[in-house]
């Protein structure tokens, strides 16, 4: 187990390097003078050679690399020209956002998905086990700006029921949090349900078919404890790395969400940092997003190991 | 030895597979829709007198079934219809360029990987976690701000997304060929390794690589109209559905048949590619229920 861990452990870190060095290299491929470009459109030439000189942009390009991670660990990421914030307190603001509406997402993901894919597998073949796929295949092609979109025209526009923009936090007006969070919520969740509803019904079809069920069935188990207690708990284990691999996904709905709904948070300052060419902001978002990414894959792949032993085994032999 | 069967193997195989498939009639009609689609975007000039990009400002915001305009014209007073049909050109290009750039890649990468496993593949492995590790709106948003916002960076961006994917496919069917019998007997009599992975390995896997690509075209094409949605993908004034979207959401209070339109023609297009890759994988993948 320790050692399946180790090993795990290390290859994310030798992920979490190299991101962090296509990061680096993407920064410095930025059109023109990258000290042009860090201090914004109309920086001036004293600022220009400050951050010359402040990111050492005069050094070989390895000694910049080791620089800019000693840069990285003491959390210095640079000054938004754009707000003239550091770049760490604009992310820091906004972070709750992104995570509480990411959270909800998945959560609703999983209370409309799991239970609807055990209902098809269970109902395989029959109307019920072809509606849901429908209405899941309905959810995957449905394009989530417009969901919103319809959303906020039926819901704010023509009945004025939920609020079509805006955010107020959770510790200041929970009920008007908790609002504002109904539409991007339904939107952003109903793919993760649909994915997860396939992946479920897949995942259950095939336990239901394994010797030990059948052994279970056999027994004379009712069929209650069959699925509930013996096909289920090997079924979710499949969908966990599953809601592990949809967090990249996730994350550009998340932007384009917090783009229909105005909602302050994480994807909508990456889409404002573009076209505001702020570079500092653009750079520690798309570290910060593959940070992330990575750590938890790697904390869902432990939980993974930890729900079903033969993946450890199968590492510890090797 | 008397033959039973009129057909050979193989043809039989075929025949059960279209059987599989014609049974499933929304997988059909989404095949047909997907035709329809095409010829579309093919007789665009035919089907509709208006440029998409002609500007006309004495019947701005018109509504849909007036002053000869299907459905109504735009802030602009463009024709709505017009730009929804020329709008299929920019979405399928992106949807299919993607997807046959990323299969195209992936794919050799995938079978070196699978078949060699060893280092070389430990070294695969990593590169396509690193690529994993940013979601194809930061790829598409780094490459809009290095080279500049447009169709082919957003082709760029969506390819290089599907990249990891197909490679694992390979990479698995890989690993899963070089252990059967008929690969084992080209190693023994001596095949070479271009060989084996070409004429041995990839025609066998051909059927997940379908079932994957017929996935991952709704699924470029869903992305770009995001990226144009949020102004990093096909630029103005050509007609893309997700731009026209965004300027949509503007006049959201008193026209909202600008937003209605264009989402409906992405959810036609994404539903058909979807509810026929579901039938194909039915009928060509005998292990998924």
């Amino acid at each position: 187990m320790k050692r399946y861990l180790y090993r795990r452990a290390g290859a994310s870190f030798i992920t979490l390097v190299l991101a962090s060095m296509v990061v680096f290299a993407g920064v410095r491929a930025l059109p023109g003078n990258m000290a042009v470009a860090l201090s914004g459109e109309n920086g001036s030439a004293a600022a220009i050679a400050a951050i010359t000189k402040e990111y050492g942009l005069d050094k070989p390009i390895v000694v910049q690399y080791f620089d800019w991670v000693k840069q990285l660990l003491s959390g210095n990421l640079g000054i938004s020209p754009q707000t003239g914030q550091s770049v760490v307190s604009e992310i820091a603001q906004r972070l709750p956002v992104t995570i509480e509406l990411t959270l909800l997402s998945i959560a609703f993901g999983i209370v409309v998905g799991i239970p609807t894919g055990i209902y098809a597998a269970l109902r395989r073949g029959k109307a019920a086990d072809y509606a849901s796929n429908s209405i899941a295949i309905f959810g995957l092609s449905i394009p989530s700006f417009w969901f919103g979109i319809l959303l906020i025209l039926l819901f704010s526009v023509r009945s004025h029921i939920l609020p079509s923009s805006g955010f107020v936090s959770f510790f200041s007006n929970p009920l008007g949090n908790l609002k504002d969070m109904v539409m991007p919520v339904v939107v952003l969740g109903s793919g993760v349900a649909a994915i997860l509803m396939r992946q479920m019904r897949s995942g259950m079809l095939e336990t239901l078919r394994s010797d030990y069920v059948r052994t279970a069935r056999a027994k004379g188990l009712p069929e209650r404890v069959v699925i509930g207690k013996h096909a289920l708990r090997n079924s979710v284990t499949a969908v966990v790395t599953i809601i592990g691999l949809q967090f990249g996904v996730l994350l550009s709905g998340v932007a384009v969400t917090e783009q229909v709904f105005l909602l302050p948070g994480i994807g909508q300052l990456t889409i404002d940092s573009v076209f505001q060419r702020d570079y500092p902001t653009l750079q520690a978002l798309a570290l910060l997003i593959a940070f992330s990414y990575i750590v938890i894959n790697f904390l869902v792949d432990v939980a993974y190991s930890y729900l079903n032993p033969r993946v450890r085994l199968v590492g510890a032999s090797k | 030895m008397t033959d039973i069967s009129v057909a050979p193997p193989k043809v039989r195989r075929q025949r059960r597979r279209l059987g599989v498939f014609m049974k499933r009639k929304v997988a059909v009609a989404g095949g047909l829709g997907i035709v329809l689609i095409f010829l579309l975007a093919i007789f665009a000039p035919v089907l509709t007198q208006y440029s998409p990009t002609a500007t006309d400002f004495s019947h701005l915001l018109a509504p849909p079934f007036s002053s000869g305009h299907l459905f109504g014209t735009d802030q602009l007073g463009r024709d709505t219809f017009a730009r929804l049909i020329y709008g299929t050109q920019s979405t399928l290009e992106v949807g299919v360029v993607a997807t046959l750039f990323g299969t195209a890649v992936a794919v050799p990468i995938g079978i070196i990987s699978g078949y060699y496993r060893g280092w070389v593949d430990s070294v695969i492995m990593r590169i396509t976690d690193v690529i994993l590790a940013f979601p194809f709106l930061v790829i598409a948003v780094g490459l809009a701000a290095i080279l500049g916002p447009s169709l082919r960076n957003a082709i760029l961006a969506l390819g290089i997304a599907q990249i990891p994917g197909v490679i694992r496919i390979a990479r698995a069917e890989a690993l899963g060929l070089r252990e059967q019998e008929f690969v084992q007997a080209a190693v023994a009599s001596g095949a070479s390794d271009p060989t084996i992975l070409v004429k041995y390995l990839f025609p066998n896997m051909l059927s997940p690589l379908v079932v994957q690509a017929s996935v991952a075209i709704p699924g470029a094409i869903l992305g770009s109209a995001l990226l144009s949605f949020l102004g990093v993908g096909v630029q103005p004034p050509t007609p893309a559905w997700g731009s026209m979207l965004a300027t949509a959401q503007t006049y959201l209070y008193q026209d909202y048949w600008l937003a209605v339109l264009p989402g409906l023609a992405i959810l036609l297009t994404t539903l058909c590619f979807n509810f026929f890759g579901d039938g194909l994988r039915d009928a060509l993948d005998p292990s998924i229920g």
